[in-house]
């Protein structure tokens, strides 16, 4: 982020601002062009623009699990670390938390166990990669299938998903916490993740963890000889990852009201979509953690929007473009000056 | 004798020795024959010569894709894309071969001969590739991320031409010929045969040619086979570009056997493809595996699933038991080389 011109000119500042504000742009962008499209047609929206009380509050719900994990998972890609088991352990997180509540265990205690659970899975992906030194991106794939695995195995044969179905019945409150408006008419889930997103701001902001990520990301080694516990940071992130995955799945799970072992399939996508639209490098070192979660904003618009507008079978195409154009456009604006 | 001679006979007796490469392909082909047999006390019916020739023909597509893939992580590069470009690849073959009058949108195509719809249909796969290339090489975007969002937009492009479904009614009737063809008077069809002979290819090209070897120089150390002289950019290209045309061959050639151009038809075979080369010792920082590694990786993860399938464990397992064999096979290659050089 340190900008050693001495004198920059004024293409520079351009460049420096559209590397700053790019991303307000393009939400703003997509909010103008999504509320001047025509989308009568679609129920979601009832009938009226984009902008109405009802799409902006349903868009929001239905964005709680990825605006609680883009802060903690920018912070892991800032440390130049990546983790694709995120889609799995929320998955795991989502079956367990079910599973808890539909024999029976409250609210609360369920809650805090399903966390603990993401403490664990984090804990493991951080043990793999740091202790037994697995690469990250395979170690993780092997989580990846691992969580997937046993949230699939928890669930039995013959039967989709955990829910209402034999003896057992999930209870009426069970889709409160990711449904029923607390606060402006939004649920528990979305206020969580402005919590978490909150909290991760602070730590990058303010706290040691933060300044350890960018060090960690920017020059493992020098991080390592001023003194800097690299390995520990990474576990931390690691786990910090685990657990808004965990609060993920629990938000996903009570919004669908069911455990899906599916649930969270395809969520390591989203979320490295989200943090590269929002600016961090790939290399590591650089990014912000409110950027990702406009990103995820950014994303969320869009999948719904286009709903609207194309048929569902576009999705796919959509998001791998949009994915590449990410890649592309964030090597074009934090393009090193010296390139080797 | 001097110390010179002594380090030289050290020397000589370390090139008598196997090499890592060879050591950890041994490895994994004895890993493969010790589970086949466990697997043979442990399941009935299992140890038939049928059941070891199934081992290999019912993976020849993953096997085909695990040659691109080997290569490029021997290069130091990932290439998640195959599954997409083999479900792109079909898609694009039927919907070309096609008739031009079909009753509705998804059964008239390009009515193509069918000979030009696979040649066409190969060219999309490998502008697939080119993009892969592209991307790495020019942008140095990383390869994981790449091919991620590559396989995305492949599948993407086959659910768009398909609706989401499946193209399957007004194809050329010579269409299903290749992939059902069956040689030698035996019931082995056409694909595994051409499976083996690129894995045949594939060993030479890697043993005993320049391209081959510099593949693993590039991997092993990019700087020093550029101050050597070495195109990186240009070798990598080519590698994108083969792992695509080889993954658009499959692709083509599964809609060929299935008389159907199937939008979600590979899917997760980019992971198998990579699976089966990390069981069979390919690393993933580059500059070390091999193409008969990779094929013994294979024959492990098949031995694994089959026989968990005799056992009549649920087919939930499967993703469970992956992982526990490459954690198992990454770990036990580490350690093995680790005492190795102690």
């Amino acid at each position: 982020m340190t900008d050693l011109t001495q004198n920059p000119t004024s293409g520079d500042r351009v460049k420096r601002f559209l590397k700053d504000y790019y991303i307000y742009l393009v939400l703003i962008l997509v909010v103008v062009v999504l509320s001047t499209a025509n989308l009568d047609k679609f129920p979601l929206f009832e009938r009226g623009n984009f902008l109405s009380e009802r799409n902006i509050i349903n868009i929001l719900r239905i964005s709680a699990p990825i605006l609680t994990l883009a802060g903690a998972f920018t912070l892991l890609m800032i440390s130049g670390y990546i983790d694709l088991s995120v889609g799995s352990a929320m998955s795991l997180s989502a079956v367990v938390y079910a599973m808890l509540v539909i024999n029976g265990v409250p609210f609360l205690p369920a809650f805090v166990a399903t966390v603990l659970l993401g403490v664990l899975l984090g804990a493991i992906n951080g043990f793999l990669v740091i202790r037994l030194k697995i690469t990250p991106v395979i170690a993780t794939l092997i989580t990846l299938s691992l969580y997937k695995g046993i949230a699939l195995l928890l669930v039995e044969d013959g039967v989709s998903a955990i829910k209402s179905g034999g003896d057992l019945k999930m209870p009426g409150w069970f889709n409160d916490y990711g449904r029923d408006g607390v606060l402006f008419g939004l649920p528990w889930a979305f206020w969580v993740a402005i919590l978490v997103t909150i909290a991760m701001i602070i730590a990058q902001d303010r706290m040691k963890l933060g300044k350890y990520a960018a060090a960690t990301g920017g020059n493992p080694t020098a991080a390592k000889l001023s003194g800097i516990n690299t390995a520990r940071t990474v576990i931390l992130l690691y786990v910090l990852v685990g657990v808004c995955a965990a609060l993920a799945g629990i938000a996903r799970s009570s919004f669908m009201s069911l455990g899906d072992p599916l649930s969270g399939d395809g969520m390591e996508l989203t979320a490295i979509l989200v943090v590269l639209l929002g600016g961090t490098a790939f290399s590591g070192g650089e990014g912000r953690v409110l950027k990702s979660f406009i990103g995820a904003l950014i994303i969320m618009s869009l999948t719904v929007g286009m709903l609207t507008l194309v048929p569902a079978y576009f999705q796919t195409l959509v998001v791998g473009t949009a994915l590449l154009l990410a890649a592309a456009s964030n090597h074009l604006v934090s393009r090193r000056d010296s390139e080797n | 004798m001097t110390d010179q001679a002594i380090a030289g006979r050290r020397l000589a007796e370390r090139d008598n020795r196997l090499s890592d490469e060879m050591f950890i392909t041994s490895l994994v082909a004895g890993a493969a024959v010790a589970l086949f047999l466990l697997a043979s006390i442990l399941v009935p019916n299992f140890f038939q010569f049928q059941n070891v020739v199934n081992l290999v023909t019912n993976n020849w597509a993953v096997i085909s894709l695990g040659v691109g893939v080997t290569f490029l992580l021997v290069s130091g590069n990932f290439d998640l894309s195959v599954g997409g470009i083999v479900a792109l690849s079909g898609v694009l073959a039927v919907w070309f071969a096609q008739s031009t009058e079909g009753a509705n949108a998804l059964s008239s195509g390009w009515g193509m001969p069918t000979w030009l719809a696979m040649v066409c249909a190969l060219i999309g796969a490998m502008l697939i590739g080119a993009i892969n290339a592209v991307f790495v090489v020019a942008l140095r975007v990383p390869s994981i991320i790449v091919t991620l969002g590559t396989m995305m937009l492949a599948r993407g492009i086959a659910q768009v031409v398909t609706q989401g479904s499946q193209r399957n009614t007004n194809l050329p009737s010579d269409f299903g010929v290749l992939g059902n063809m069956t040689m030698f008077g035996t019931s082995i069809k056409l694909p595994v045969v051409l499976m083996a002979v690129l894995i045949l290819v594939a060993v030479f090209v890697e043993r005993k040619t320049v391209f081959g070897r510099l593949t693993y120089l590039i991997g092993a150390n990019p700087v020093a086979s550029r101050l050597s002289g070495v195109d990186n950019a240009r070798h990598v290209i080519k590698l994108y570009l083969f792992s695509a045309a080889m993954a658009g061959a499959v692709g083509i050639l599964l809609a060929s056997e299935f008389k159907s151009g199937f939008s979600n038809r590979g899917m997760l075979m980019e992971f198998d493809a990579l699976v089966i080369s990390l069981l069979g010792g390919v690393a993933i920082a580059g500059g070390f595996g091999s193409v008969i590694g990779m094929f013994f990786g294979a024959i492990i993860l098949a031995t694994v699933t089959s026989a968990a399938t005799g056992l009549v464990l649920s087919p939930d397992w499967q993703f469970t038991l992956k992982a526990i064999a490459v954690f198992i096979a990454i770990m036990a290659q580490t350690w093995a080389l680790a005492r190795r050089h102690a």
